[in-house]
């Protein structure tokens, strides 16, 4: 398993019809004009994504289970005063919040997503793969499930979660910690391991998060698992003001950080042996992209619950859409189309005009299964699951 | 379930031709009075009107036991009682939301034979000696009756507040025997008990009503939560003193609750200016509602509130999101009943800062009922609530009319601060 790099660099179904030419130097003229023709529509593709984000946050902004017409919704984010009192409270401090977090959380869940895809060289790989979620979940789980009232035995259990609820630490911040742990962790087996490994390693990891997460539900009261359960389904709409800005800088320290992974992500598409011979430091770019993807998963995680599909699903999606697996425009790309995913699955859920939110988690497996098996079935169709 | 006797006699007054005129016409009372009873619930359920019908199922009304007076039933609407030959028959018509079959309880004298007419009733011997309470919400109940003397066994010991339960479980003379699905059925054989008093919820994994069954055990569903009126809920002592033979004392507590209850809301029925109420909270992006059906939507049009949600036409909570009780609360006099575990207003905002958007919030009119809470955690407002109707709604007046009850003092309630 170790094609070559025309193989790799644009062997998607859409242009993997033999026409797709190595992006490299003294290309034939007849190809000049299609080269020409496709990136004028990559940049069509993504400016269109880009209109897309901004369209589904002013949707996401107007619909909800009070109506209020766009225009009023439009007024009230520019400033001015709508025609009840009460709008304005509920697109600033509650619409306007939430789409912000669901922008920034399926950006953020997208981007992680392509990492480990590309890291661990396999399609089904997702920010959960690494085991941060199952952190999360743990973190939560312990301060959810083990307060003061619990029947569980292990004193030093209770005493630790006390501590936790006494210093006001929230739940973000346990799941936060949750991912953060599991990420050092990896981190410091990484240094050791070859890749394959590491993805057992993580996989593992997350099993034996989940074992302590179910004897945790196990001791529980049904009151404090209800808590649990409901944090599980994910939802953006838990995100206030005073949140947003620690979302929104990690989030943004997260995606930094790929935008400086692109090249080498690149390089490690093909392969780690051909990336060290093209003089990338495999050790140090994968320990980077552990950490950038452990960022962007773990803190969108931490505030919004554990997320589903998303991850999965939008990389393909853009792989397709664009035609290629070049991390300079699959990453763009997949953080537009996260965005566009997230606020249109969150959007969904609110059931527009009906009382009541459906579980988002529920609403993103809708659209990312389907996706899912999409691209399972055309890749063994066009050979094989290339990247 | 009232319409089942009256086929059954029916069709045996037919085989019977010299009484089938008699039989008709008490059949054709024990209709109209079986209709009354699910439309205005007069003072006259099913057992009164069986008098008449005696001659057909040969039942003798007054086969003296003791001076134990019949019971009648005023508000309660999800049991009936029904005094048959040899025994009393209870029925659970509403054990849980949305439940399809009833169960029915035979209870008759100890030693006496099981009856032949009860089919698929569970029998139980009493007075009952030995009693197994999961739920706390049944020990009121038999504090009021003067019977925890017979209780062996609790739910959870911990979550307890009743003083005389309290006192003989630090006496050692209560076993723990677990809730839901920690019940541990072993434990409870092993405590040999009369009858276990538990609810249901119709889910089967949570049940636990199926394994004390098939253990042999006698378990009683208690289902007080389904009334949808505060009264109905109290009224759920009678059901459990027919078990102790305690009626008498059960009528007269119970009548003393409704006299005093309904005093009070007589006195808001006068007020002129009414604050508008809302409540409960916003559970990761659910806020339950309770209906406009509801026993607590009751429990503030009788204190002398407005409702905000009177249109919400059910008698249980409605999911709603957070947005739409802004949009409709923001300006609300008084929140009342919010998470459990808040006892401050700091709490309250620590788990989201838009609370302060209501203006309840923000002129500090937010009372919840953890005001009593046992040094584990037990909130005595889910344990005896039910039970002393009349003490929450004097909570709630002196909330909404203080003017009203000046000397009162909240006993399940309290001001955030």
């Amino acid at each position: 398993m170790n094609p070559s790099l025309s193989e790799y660099a644009d062997a998607t179904p859409a242009t993997a019809d033999g026409d797709a030419p190595p992006a490299s130097a003294s290309v034939p003229a007849s190809q000049r004009d299609w080269t020409r023709r496709r990136a004028v529509w990559r940049a069509l593709a993504l400016s269109g994504l880009a209109a897309l984000a901004l369209i589904a946050f002013a949707f996401s902004l107007a619909v909800g289970s009070v109506v209020i017409p766009l225009d009023q919704a439009l007024i009230i984010v520019s400033g001015g005063e709508p025609a009840r009192a009460t709008w304005a409270d509920i697109v600033r401090d509650f619409r306007l919040p939430k789409a912000l977090t669901a922008a920034l959380a399926g950006s953020a869940l997208a981007v992680s997503g392509a990492h480990m895809q590309t890291l661990f060289r396999n399609p089904l790989a997702s920010p959960s793969t690494l085991g941060v979620n199952a952190g999360a979940s743990l973190g939560v789980a312990i301060v959810a499930l083990t307060s003061a009232y619990t029947s569980l035995g292990a004193p030093w259990l209770r005493a630790a979660a006390d501590s936790l609820i006494a210093l006001d630490i929230g739940r973000a911040l346990a799941a936060g910690l949750g991912a953060a742990g599991v990420m050092v962790l990896l981190l410091a087996a990484a240094r050791n391991m070859d890749t394959l490994t590491l993805l057992v390693l993580g996989v593992m990891v997350g099993y034996a998060t989940n074992a302590l997460v179910t004897l945790l539900i196990y001791f529980a009261v049904s009151e404090q698992m209800q808590a649990y359960v409901l944090w599980t389904f994910g939802s953006f709409s838990n995100v206030t003001w005073s949140q947003l800005p620690i979302l929104a800088s990690l989030v943004a320290l997260g995606l930094l950080i790929s935008l400086g992974l692109m090249k080498t992500l690149n390089a490690l598409l093909l392969g780690e042996t051909y990336a060290r011979s093209m003089g990338v430091s495999v050790q140090r770019s994968r320990t980077l992209a552990i950490v950038c993807a452990s960022l962007l998963a773990g803190s969108v995680t931490a505030f919004c619950g554990p997320v589903a599909f998303l991850g999965v699903a939008t990389p393909h999606l853009c792989r397709g859409l664009l035609g290629t697996s070049d991390h300079r425009l699959i990453l763009p790309a997949s953080a537009l189309m996260g965005a566009v995913l997230a606020l249109a699955a969150d959007v969904i859920a609110q059931m527009p005009g009906r009382a009541g939110v459906l579980p988002l988690n529920a609403v993103t497996a809708f659209i990312g299964a389907p996706v899912v098996i999409w691209v399972i079935t055309r890749r063994r169709r066009a050979g094989g699951f290339a990247l | 379930m009232n319409r089942q006797p009256v086929s059954n006699l029916s069709s045996r007054a037919a085989a019977r031709p010299a009484l089938w005129l008699v039989a008709l016409g008490a059949g054709a009372m024990i209709a109209l009075s079986a209709c009354a009873v699910r439309v205005a619930a007069p003072p006259a359920p099913p057992d009164t009107a069986a008098p008449p019908a005696a001659q057909a199922t040969q039942a003798p009304a007054a086969r003296a036991e003791e001076a134990r007076p019949a019971t009648t039933l005023r508000y309660a609407k999800a049991f009936t009682v029904e005094q048959r030959a040899g025994y009393t028959l209870l029925t659970v018509l509403k054990p849980w939301r949305g439940a399809k079959q009833t169960f029915r309880y035979a209870l008759i004298p100890r030693g006496a034979p099981a009856p032949a007419d009860a089919d698929d009733a569970l029998v139980i011997e009493t007075p009952v000696e030995r009693v197994v309470a999961v739920n706390t919400t049944h020990l009121p109940y038999l504090d009021r009756l003067e019977v925890t003397d017979r209780l062996v066994g609790v739910g959870d010991p911990k979550r307890i507040n009743t003083p005389s339960v309290v006192a003989r479980i630090e006496a050692g003379q209560i076993a723990s025997v677990g809730r839901n699905t920690d019940l541990d059925v072993e434990r409870v054989i092993d405590l040999q008990p009369d009858m276990v008093t538990t609810l249901g919820l119709g889910n089967p994994e949570k049940d636990n009503y199926p394994a004390l069954l098939q253990a042999g055990l006698k378990p009683v569903l208690i289902a007080d939560f389904m009334e949808d009126t505060p009264l109905g809920r109290a009224e759920w002592i009678k059901f459990m003193a027919l078990f102790f033979h305690r009626e008498a004392q059960a009528a007269a507590l119970f009548d003393q609750i409704v006299e005093r209850y309904e005093r009070m809301a007589a006195i808001t029925r006068e007020v002129s200016q009414r604050p508008t109420v809302f409540m409960g909270f916003d559970d990761d992006g659910k806020w339950h509602m309770p209906g406009a059906k509801s026993y607590l939507a009751r429990y503030v049009l009788d204190a002398g509130g407005d409702y905000l949600w009177a249109d919400l036409d059910s008698n249980s909570r409605v999911p709603l999101s957070f947005e739409e009780v802004l949009d409709r609360a923001a300006q609300a006099d008084v929140w009342l009943n919010q998470s459990q575990s808040w006892t401050s207003l700091a709490q309250v905002l620590q788990a989201d800062e838009r609370y302060n958007k209501f203006r309840a919030v923000q002129q500090g009119y937010v009372f919840n009922n953890n005001a009593r809470l046992n040094p584990t955690g037990g909130n005595d407002y889910n344990e005896s609530g039910h039970a002393n109707p009349d003490v929450v709604l004097a909570d709630l007046i002196a909330i909404l009319h203080p003017e009203l009850l000046p000397d009162h003092t909240l006993v399940y309630y309290h001001r955030l601060k």
